[in-house]
């Protein structure tokens, strides 16, 4: 290139990249919203229902008492429950004595403490509570309620909610058979009400509610990576934490511009489902959310309200063809509760599925019994799965791409996965001796 | 490198396209390893580390190595 091509392309270059920032800074609210919202990577597809379909003619509203907390004497038998429930406790006491990593009374005690803002709510209680805390309504303040375009509204919600510590944030529109039918001996119902309301025998969603924003939280990975020992519960304790914090402040905020909003965590509905239809992620083999960009290392949360909000789309990123040559969950996790088949199916393993939708169902009572028999809860398949990364590297993008976009190679980057050593259990002695981020999550992950 | 009239003079064979392509292929596997080796230990991904640390010296060993041959090879051609 002489001086003077040099000077043509190279001034007509900084022409075009000058021109393309003033276009870009004048555009109207929609092109900011497109700037500043949360995108997925360029090889996640949005496509118009969620992968893994719903037969319409079976899905319906779960009774939450079925679940496996709910019902666990039923389906693993009291006499057993007792023997369990013994056993862990020697086990206990004989890591105590023995000041056994990861199970000694600073990492229990850790654990416990990280759940100290999620025991501040439950269903209609607490932070979770159904009307304004202490918010100020707009009426209040003499002023109009909040008005926007969907577009407008949805990105100042997303705003919100990673202000609130969001990781990302999809809406759907609200699928009522994703509500539970029952909870706390409560039928949870719709009707025309201006409020939602609790009375002696009903929850009562109002219809106008047609809007469900799904979040996720980032839970700190070098906590889960020592599963199964009580620093990991801890990962698990402090994600449910900042669920709290993040559904209170989003609803007291969505109430401060006038509309309704009911926050959720894992009561009220199935979030996995909503945040499927909310574009948020697929379902994976272990019947959870694996998100495309922190794989299962997260917790679901969700906002119901009647601030109209533009919609997502579900997505697609090639998850379930990886989920069916991988396996890693199904074969880190001690208590043999997730499926090994090829295909996901309709068919449920127990009473504790919600039957109606395709996925690879789990035996949930083996997995909570082994909660119990490892005296501290279990993480293993989240922290096995090849989708969890920090992305320090940018191989990791890279082998998401492809497995995305040429699922020939699935197998392939599966097993160098474990060539790698990704997945091994950390130590949890290491863990006290490392420079953690603040809540032990990198906020950063994803956001390049 | 040459020293004439006050100038430092480079003088690089001349060598197919190919070449040239092989070369640079070379260098960015080199650097595509060592920023899987540094994201690795940021990661604290200690077998990851060390397996992306040894793909990249023994890349850089042969890829070395074999252009010292080719050196001594045109050397010894040019006496």
């Amino acid at each position: 290139m002489n001086r003077r091509d040099f000077f043509k392309y190279g001034l007509g270059s900084a022409g075009v990249v000058v021109g393309g920032s003033i276009a870009g800074g004048t555009g109207d609210m929609d092109s900011v919203s497109q700037k500043s919202d949360f995108q997925h990577p360029w090889w996640v597809k949005q496509i118009k229902t969620p992968k893994l379909g719903i037969d319409e003619q079976i899905y319906s509203r779960f009774e939450a008492r079925k679940n496996v907390f709910g019902s666990m004497v039923k389906y693993y038998g009291m006499e057993n429950l007792r023997e369990l429930n013994k056993r862990s406790r020697e086990k206990t006491r004989k890591y105590y004595k023995e000041q056994k990593p990861g199970y000694r009374l600073e990492d229990r005690a850790l654990a416990d403490a990280a759940w100290v803002i999620s025991r501040q709510g439950g269903l209609n209680r607490g932070t979770r509570s159904w009307t304004a805390n202490f918010v100020r309504t707009p009426e209040e303040r003499g002023v109009d309620k909040y008005r926007a375009s969907p577009t407008e509204a949805a990105h100042l919600i997303k705003t919100a909610a990673r202000y609130f510590g969001a990781a990302t944030t999809g809406v759907a529109k609200l699928d009522p058979r994703h509500i539970h039918s029952k909870e706390r001996g409560k039928t949870v119902s719709f009707e025309t009400a201006d409020e939602p309301y609790e009375n002696d025998t009903n929850l009562v969603i109002p219809q106008k509610c047609q809007y469900a924003i799904a979040m996720t939280v980032l839970m700190p990975i070098d906590n889960i990576a020592c599963s199964p020992t009580a620093i990991s519960s801890a990962g698990s304790s402090i994600g449910y934490s900042r669920c709290e914090f993040l559904v209170a402040g989003l609803a007291e905020f969505i109430r401060g511009l006038g509309y309704t909003a009911i926050p959720s965590v894992n009561d009220l509905g199935s979030s996995v489902a909503i945040a499927v239809d909310a574009g948020l992620g697929e379902l994976g083999r272990t019947n959870r959310l694996i998100s495309p960009e922190f794989g299962p290392m997260v917790r679901l949360c969700k906002v119901l309200t009647d601030l109209p909000l533009a919609l997502d789309k579900p997505i697609d990123f090639g998850l379930m063809e990886f989920c069916k040559v991988c396996r890693r969950c199904a074969e880190s996790c001690p208590s043999g509760c997730i499926s090994y088949e090829d295909e996901p199916s309709f068919k449920v393993k127990g009473e504790w599925n919600n039957p109606g939708h395709k996925a690879w169902f789990e035996d949930s009572p083996k997995c909570l019994a082994y909660w119990q028999e490892s005296t501290s809860g279990c993480s293993n398949c989240i922290a096995v799965c090849p989708w969890t990364k920090k992305d320090k590297t940018m191989i990791h993008d890279m082998v998401k791409a492809a497995s995305a976009k040429i699922p020939a190679l699935d197998a392939f980057f599966n097993s160098m996965d474990k060539s790698f050593g990704y997945g091994r259990q950390k130590s949890a002695e290491k863990w006290w001796n490392t420079n953690h981020f603040e809540y032990g999550i990198d906020t950063t992950q994803g956001k390049e | 490198m040459k020293d004439t009239n006050g100038y430092w003079t480079f003088k690089i064979r001349k060598k197919p396209l190919y070449i040239w392509i092989l070369r640079l292929a070379w260098v960015l596997w080199l650097v595509f390893w060592a920023e899987v080796a540094l994201g690795s230990k940021a990661e604290l991904e200690t077998r990851a580390f060390f397996i992306s640390l040894s793909v990249l010296f023994v890349s850089l060993f042969v890829g070395l190595m074999w252009w010292w041959i080719g050196l001594n090879k045109h050397k010894k051609q040019s006496k």
